[in-house]
């Protein structure tokens, strides 16, 4: 399936879960219902404000619209469906809240559960979002629109880049795949794995040859993530491997990288551990979760088992800080045993 | 992985003198690819010992070297060595606790009884230990609701509630089977304690030592001391007799407690009828504990079966004192383990502020831990934040550097003990700021108190983490 089609696919999906009858996608939804939308709110609205969930009411004519927003979207691409509703919320002379604030885990809408205690215990374990209640067979209306914020928040986070002044300010290197834009790097995998030959003059010109250590940040698929993370990790990483009295040189920023790019700069610095902090895909959950794929002395065709991978680095999951210290110690135990992944038995 | 522990309880009460030994299994609990989590998945009591009676010499003094025997009779029974035991805890609980050599004898037993065995007293650390042993804690978790265990020994309840399995509060009275003591022969009284003896004269109940009882002349004074436990958990409003009885202190009561559990010696007569003689053990015990089954505490509130009753304390040493700290932590010495180290908590006012308000507030309550203006060596224990920045885990550093400053002049290792995730980030900046030469200990997601004290033993699972046993030291 090619990515238009499942596009269009989830698309439709959400169309269906705001309100309009199945089948009908795209452009054809926003010429056809104006009553759907309307209907959920109306139903949604007064159990809403009475759970104390928002500070102002939702008009159910804003909802509407932002519900004709949200179907434009067959139209437009990614981008300018953001837009689109950010007009309407202008066109109105008002603002929504960002239901985006609202803390799932503390968001009961069951109406009367016989265990409001132990259904919020429950909450509290998982960020699956459980008790959201329905109307008729459908989601709720807040349940569908906070579904279609964090699916816009991770398409996002797929599609921006890391801005050009965070590298500045991050000191970092910044090179680049051989992928040309966002729709090559999402399309062919192989190339975010790949650097042209001035490329690795440049990355051989800022690095040192055959370092302990070889830091790398990579863009993949969450800049979000890259940008909520790299301050705190980084110096965490830096301080722990001072502790060893190993040395962080230049760190490299690789635009459209994939992991096996780490693979390339094994081979051009020769460093013993090579280390990508990466922006993970995105989920509902947050969009701002980073990887850390640490291998030793990693190189390009080595099977995938010898990467070390920690994940879930977020404000929600490990912390960068912990995580940047955590790193560090495991950097230095690939040095000492010479092995990383599975090889590694920790 | 997975990783056992064998931890040792030894409990010496105003009575008797137990110990038990259990297996704790550790396991990384995280996916292979995140940080690690290791915690204790299974608690089993895997040796039970004889029960003595606490051997007491002539001049009132507890007999350390019978109390050695018993426990070195104890470890050969079960077929172990001392050498495998790597955890584990020594209470010293009611009468025994106010001996003359109470303190002496806790600590020479605690080493005698394994490299990493502490040594614990104090009547709210024993009603959370027994409740814990009785599995109170459990019930709450499970049932997702309050409830008060109230562990009746030989001269004291000790009372400890629990709500969705966080401890809430704790209490005790001076109510227990021993309290008066009666002829097994003759049923004459022998013994009143002095607060039953005052409780009788107030409520105008006839009570004197010779005086031959029955079942129904003891009634009105059991009757007493059974009201005094309902108005302790709330069934009752407290009478002008409540305060006097009360050991320190009381529960607080905020709420009503819809559950109760029963442990201690009398507990097996509130769950079960006595065969034989009532005086069978020449005290009130089993009548006691039939009055508490016919009363209030038991109609009106909903009754969990308790996993242990006279042993709840033991096994509450044993499988409950232990917990190990939290899997990303720093420690740059390796001489564990460290042992009795009392706790200064700042509060939240004092982490708020800037690092000079932190390094002022830690110098300040330092003074407290001064004997003969000498200070003892003090773990810092700190809140912390979730999710913290780079720079404010670099506050936090260089203000418990700076307030620490008269800890490091003694040569003192930084202890500090932080609550949420950020013990390795926050230890290796300490570190950084001590240049690297002093050592430093730094764990989290271990949960302590002013008053509390913390014993650290050698790292465990492969020196991912520290078991740790926080306690109270508390001699009456």
């Amino acid at each position: 399936m090619n990515e238009k089609d499942l596009k269009s696919m989830i698309e439709s999906i959400l169309n269906e879960m705001v309100g309009a009858a199945p089948g009908e996608q795209g452009a054809a939804a926003a010429a056809t219902t104006p009553t759907a939308p309307t209907a959920a709110p109306q139903v949604v609205k007064p159990e809403v404000q009475s759970a104390g969930l928002m500070q102002t009411s939702m008009p159910a004519e804003t909802a509407g619209k932002a519900g004709k927003a949200n179907r434009a979207e067959g139209q437009t691409e990614g981008h300018e469906s953001m837009s689109a509703q950010e007009q309407t919320v202008e066109d109105n002379d008002d603002y929504l809240d960002d239901i985006t604030e609202i803390d799932l885990r503390k968001l009961l809408l069951v109406p009367e559960p016989a265990d409001r205690e132990g259904y919020m215990k429950m909450k509290e374990k998982t960020p699956a979002r459980l008790g959201v209640w329905r109307a008729g067979p459908r989601y709720k209306t807040i349940t569908s629109l906070r579904f279609r914020a964090d699916h816009a928040a991770a398409q996002d986070a797929v599609f921006s880049y890391v801005s050009e002044d965070f590298v500045k300010e991050m000191n970092l290197v910044a090179i680049e795949t051989m992928c040309r834009d966002k729709d090559e790097y999402i399309t062919r995998p192989d190339l975010g794995r790949q650097f042209s030959p001035d490329m690795v003059e440049q990355i051989k010109k800022h690095t040192i040859k055959q370092a302990k250590v070889q830091l790398m940040v990579g863009d993949g698929l969450s800049s979000a993530a890259i940008e909520a993370n790299l301050r705190d990790i980084v110096p965490a990483i830096t301080q722990g491997l001072k502790m060893y009295g190993i040395d962080v040189g230049n760190i490299l920023f690789v635009k459209h990288c994939r992991v096996p790019s780490m693979d390339v700069i094994g081979d051009v610095t020769e460093a013993d551990v090579i280390c990508l902090l990466v922006g993970e895909r995105p989920g509902l959950v947050t969009a701002e979760s980073m990887s850390a794929y640490i291998a030793y002395k990693p190189t390009v065709g080595m099977p995938e088992a010898r990467r070390t991978v920690i994940s879930n680095i977020h404000s929600g999951g490990t912390p960068a800080v912990e995580a940047g210290a955590h790193i560090a110690e495991l950097m230095k135990t690939m040095i000492d045993r010479k092995a990383s992944g599975i090889d590694l038995k920790l | 992985m997975n990783e056992e522990l064998l931890s040792v309880g030894i409990d010496m009460g105003t009575s008797t003198t137990q110990l038990v030994l259990s297996k704790l299994h550790i396991q990384n609990m995280a996916s292979a690819f995140s940080v690690p989590r290791l915690v204790i998945t299974d608690k089993e009591v895997v040796y039970r010992s004889d029960i003595c009676f606490t051997p007491v010499l002539a001049d009132n003094r507890i007999d350390m070297q019978q109390i050695q025997t018993f426990v070195v009779e104890q470890y050969q029974k079960a077929g172990i060595q001392k050498e495998e035991i790597q955890t584990g805890a020594v209470i010293i609980t009611g009468e025994t606790a106010r001996k003359d050599n109470a303190n002496e004898v806790l600590l020479s037993l605690s080493g005698f009884a394994g490299d990493f065995v502490v040594a614990t007293a104090g009547p709210d650390l024993e009603s959370i230990i027994a409740a814990k042993g009785a599995g109170a804690h459990t019930y709450s978790k499970e049932h997702n609701t309050a409830i008060v265990n109230i562990d009746i020994g030989g001269g004291t309840s000790n009372l400890a509630l629990f709500a969705s399995g966080e401890l809430m509060d704790t209490g005790c009275l001076d109510i227990g089977g021993r309290l008066i003591k009666v002829d097994q022969g003759t049923h004459a009284i022998t013994y009143i304690a002095p607060k039953i003896k005052q409780l009788a004269e107030r409520r105008g109940i006839e009570l004197a030592l010779g005086m031959v009882v029955t079942p129904l002349t003891l009634e009105p004074i059991i009757g007493e001391m059974v009201k005094l436990l309902e108005e302790s958990v709330g069934l009752r409003q407290p009478s002008d007799f409540y305060d006097t009885i009360v050991t320190n202190k009381g529960l607080k009561l905020e709420r009503p407690i819809p559950c109760i559990s029963f442990s201690g010696g009398v507990a097996d007569y509130i769950y079960k009828e006595a065969v034989g003689d009532v005086f069978q053990y020449g005290d009130i015990g089993i009548l006691l504990g039939r009055a508490i089954a016919a009363s209030p505490l038991t109609e009106q509130m909903t009754v969990a079966r308790s996993a242990e009753t006279i042993r709840a304390t033991v096994v509450g040493a044993g499988s409950h004192t232990t917990e190990i700290s939290g899997s990303t932590i720093t420690y740059t010495e390796e001489s564990f383990p460290i042992k009795s180290i009392p706790i200064l908590k700042l509060t939240r006012a004092d982490e708020a502020g800037s690092d000079e308000v932190l390094a002022q507030a830690i110098a300040d309550k330092l003074n407290w831990f001064k004997l003969n203006n000498d200070l003892q060596r003090v773990a810092i224990a700190i809140e912390g934040k979730s999710s913290p920045s780079f720079a404010e885990v670099q506050k936090y550093a260089r203000g418990l550097y700076k307030g620490m400053a008269e800890l490091l002049e003694r040569e003192y290792p930084l202890i500090v003990i932080v609550h949420h995730d950020m013990a390795k980030v926050l230890g290796q900046s300490l570190y950084a700021l001590l240049d690297y030469k002093k050592d430093v200990v730094c764990i989290d997601s271990v949960q302590v108190d002013n008053g509390d004290y913390i014993d650290i033993g050698k790292p465990i699972a492969g020196g991912k983490v520290l078991p740790v046993v926080i306690k109270t030291l508390v001699f009456h």
